[in-house]
């Protein structure tokens, strides 16, 4: 197990950002930290790095206990989420800072640089400024001169948060291949569910300082250990005292199946091959249900119509809590 | 631009050419005479110690009052501006009051060198605190962790990252303390004594001048003045990008 965070405690002043922690981090994986903002990923991550300290709790990355150990002596890759880049010096300078750090060979240096310049497409760039580049291509930089030192671990504290829609999609796509070729150890915080099903290996959910899960994208998204997780990481609706997701609600025009809910459809939205409708139940709860167009005009669905609800056979369904979203 | 130039410029010129039209026999026998050469030198040499020791403690100064959270802060704030805002023969007459002849603190340095010294270090201790602080409050906290998990300690972080950034502030404040120094007068006039070959310094001596009616001596030594101030300005840009480009 590459890292391994017991027990750890973080308060700033009154507030609780991390309440007795435990994380362990697969070696060779590609981990997301997922939660809401002010959620406590983000301290979590940079406890791990060394750049904060943990009130209690150890942490150990790769065996080595690193709880007391300064971020200079940990080595662990950390790329920010506003790049951090280092103004005054060319793009092959920032790559190469870590390697002059450890007094390697010039010549060996010069090869890495070139060799990860590579690796992250910037090699024509090697002797601009990061003040010519583009966010992305800042982001890009950041990772190789993160890389350089050879970290036994890579931490990404939001790494694609300053960037817009489109190029946040292609470098998502692009550190998902870039990690199956490299296989560091690699985690990264986020609040994009989306970001962290398409890309991670495992999920960390984490809110208000605690995890509340951790499994596969798989494992989170059909097998939610609350409500908090199954809202976050997609639509949910209730009904019959279940959470459970929109599009895993049968709905029948008759109420051929046992244990049914009667509700009248209120609200009927065409959303390109979706169907979304709200329905109104016998005991005044709010329905929404997600169905396929075809389905829709086979039951000739329409606002005012009577209809009867079931959760469909293997949905994922979550007791209703108090403190549902 | 060109309006604004000239209006730099043409005083500039006005003061050379004022200085030159004796003959160059006349400048130099007027820069060479001995009281006027220990004149130039004192202002000179103490410019640039003064200057020396704003680089090292302005950005030292600026850092506390950035980085550091203590009592009695927003104070000392207000304090380091004192300097600017006070008229300068009022700064004189504090300085003479506190180091002069019946010195309160035991300190009498009255018409002694150290008197120039002091007097240009107190006038002149702003200009880098005020050009580094706000660079020091813009800077990035990001980019000094990301030297430290790259293994950098404290002070390689400080002379490979933030040294060079601040490097064109210093340089700038530097420049300015050197070119206020040069110029001083209100503040050092009581404490000094102006004596000559000791404590006189080059604007004392160039209101001498006029005074015995003899511009264009005034006009050499203010062109003698002119050329170091603009050799210091351009030398200090140098060293300025040669910091800034190490790193």
């Amino acid at each position: 197990m590459s890292i391994e965070v017991r027990g750890l405690n973080k308060n700033f002043g009154d507030f609780v950002a991390l309440d007795d922690v435990d994380v362990t981090i697969p070696t060779g994986q590609l981990t997301a930290l997922l939660g809401p903002s002010g959620g406590g990923k983000s301290t979590l991550l940079r406890i791990i790095a060394g750049l904060e300290k943990a009130d209690t709790g150890s942490v150990s990355i790769e065996g080595v206990e690193a709880t007391h150990l300064p971020a200079q002596k940990r080595n662990v890759g950390f790329v920010f989420q506003h790049y951090a880049v280092f103004k005054h010096m060319t793009v092959a300078k920032n790559v190469a800072f870590g390697l002059e750090i450890r007094k390697r060979p010039k010549d060996e240096i010069e090869h890495r640089v070139r060799e990860l310049l590579e690796l992250v497409h910037l090699s024509q760039f090697a002797h601009r400024l990061p003040s010519q580049l583009s966010g992305g291509q800042r982001q890009r930089m950041a990772l190789a001169r993160a890389l350089a030192v050879e970290p036994s671990v890579l931490l990404l504290d939001e790494p694609f948060g300053a960037l817009d829609a489109k190029v946040r999609k292609e470098l998502r796509d692009w550190l998902r291949r870039l990690h199956d070729d490299v296989h560091v150890t690699t985690v990264f915080v986020t609040h994009d569910q989306e970001e962290a099903l398409e890309v991670a290996d495992e999920i960390v959910v984490i809110n208000e300082g605690r995890v509340e899960q951790v499994g596969t994208p798989d494992q989170l998204y059909d097998e939610p250990a609350n409500d908090f997780v199954m809202s976050f990481l997609g639509e949910v609706t209730h009904l019959g005292g279940l959470a459970l997701r929109p599009h895993d609600i049968e709905l029948e025009s008759s109420p051929s199946l046992a244990g049914s809910v009667e509700g009248t459809i209120s609200r009927l939205v065409r959303i390109g091959f979706e169907v979304r409708l709200t329905v109104l139940t016998v005991d005044g709860e709010e329905v929404s249900v997600v169905v396929t167009r075809a389905h829709a005009r086979a039951q000739r669905l329409e606002e005012g119509r009577t209809v009867w609800l079931t959760p469909a056979p293997g949905a994922a369904v979550v007791p209703r809590m108090a403190a549902a979203v | 631009m060109i309006w604004f130039s000239a209006l730099v410029l043409i005083p500039l010129m006005a003061v050379v050419v004022t200085a030159v039209e004796g003959g160059w026999d006349v400048f130099w026998a007027t820069i060479t005479n001995g009281q006027t050469s220990a004149a130039i030198r004192l202002t000179v040499l103490t410019a640039l110690g003064v200057t020396a020791v704003n680089v090292v403690m302005g950005p030292l100064i600026a850092w506390v009052l950035v980085r550091d959270r203590f009592w009695g802060k927003s104070v000392l704030e207000v304090m380091i501006d004192i300097p600017f805002a006070l008229p300068t023969i009022v700064a004189g007459l504090v300085l003479l009051s506190l180091y002069g002849n019946d010195s309160p603190v035991g300190v009498d340095i009255a018409n002694e060198r150290p008197a120039v010294f002091l007097a240009f270090l107190f006038v002149t201790l702003p200009f880098v605190v005020r050009m580094v602080q706000p660079v020091l409050e813009e800077l990035d906290r990001d980019v000094e962790e990301a030297a430290a998990s790259l293994g950098a300690s404290r002070i390689t972080t400080f002379r490979r990252i933030i040294l060079p950034s601040l490097a064109p502030a210093i340089a700038a404040g530097a420049a300015l303390s050197f070119a206020r120094g040069v110029s001083e007068y209100g503040s050092l006039v009581l404490l000094s004594g102006n004596l000559p070959f000791k404590t006189e310094v080059t604007s004392v001596r160039i209101l001498s001048s006029i005074e015995n009616d003899n511009v264009p001596a005034a006009a050499a030594v203010a062109t003698v003045l002119l050329a170091i101030s603009l050799a210091v300005i351009v030398l200090l840009d140098l060293i300025q990008r040669r910091v800034a480009a190490r790193g």
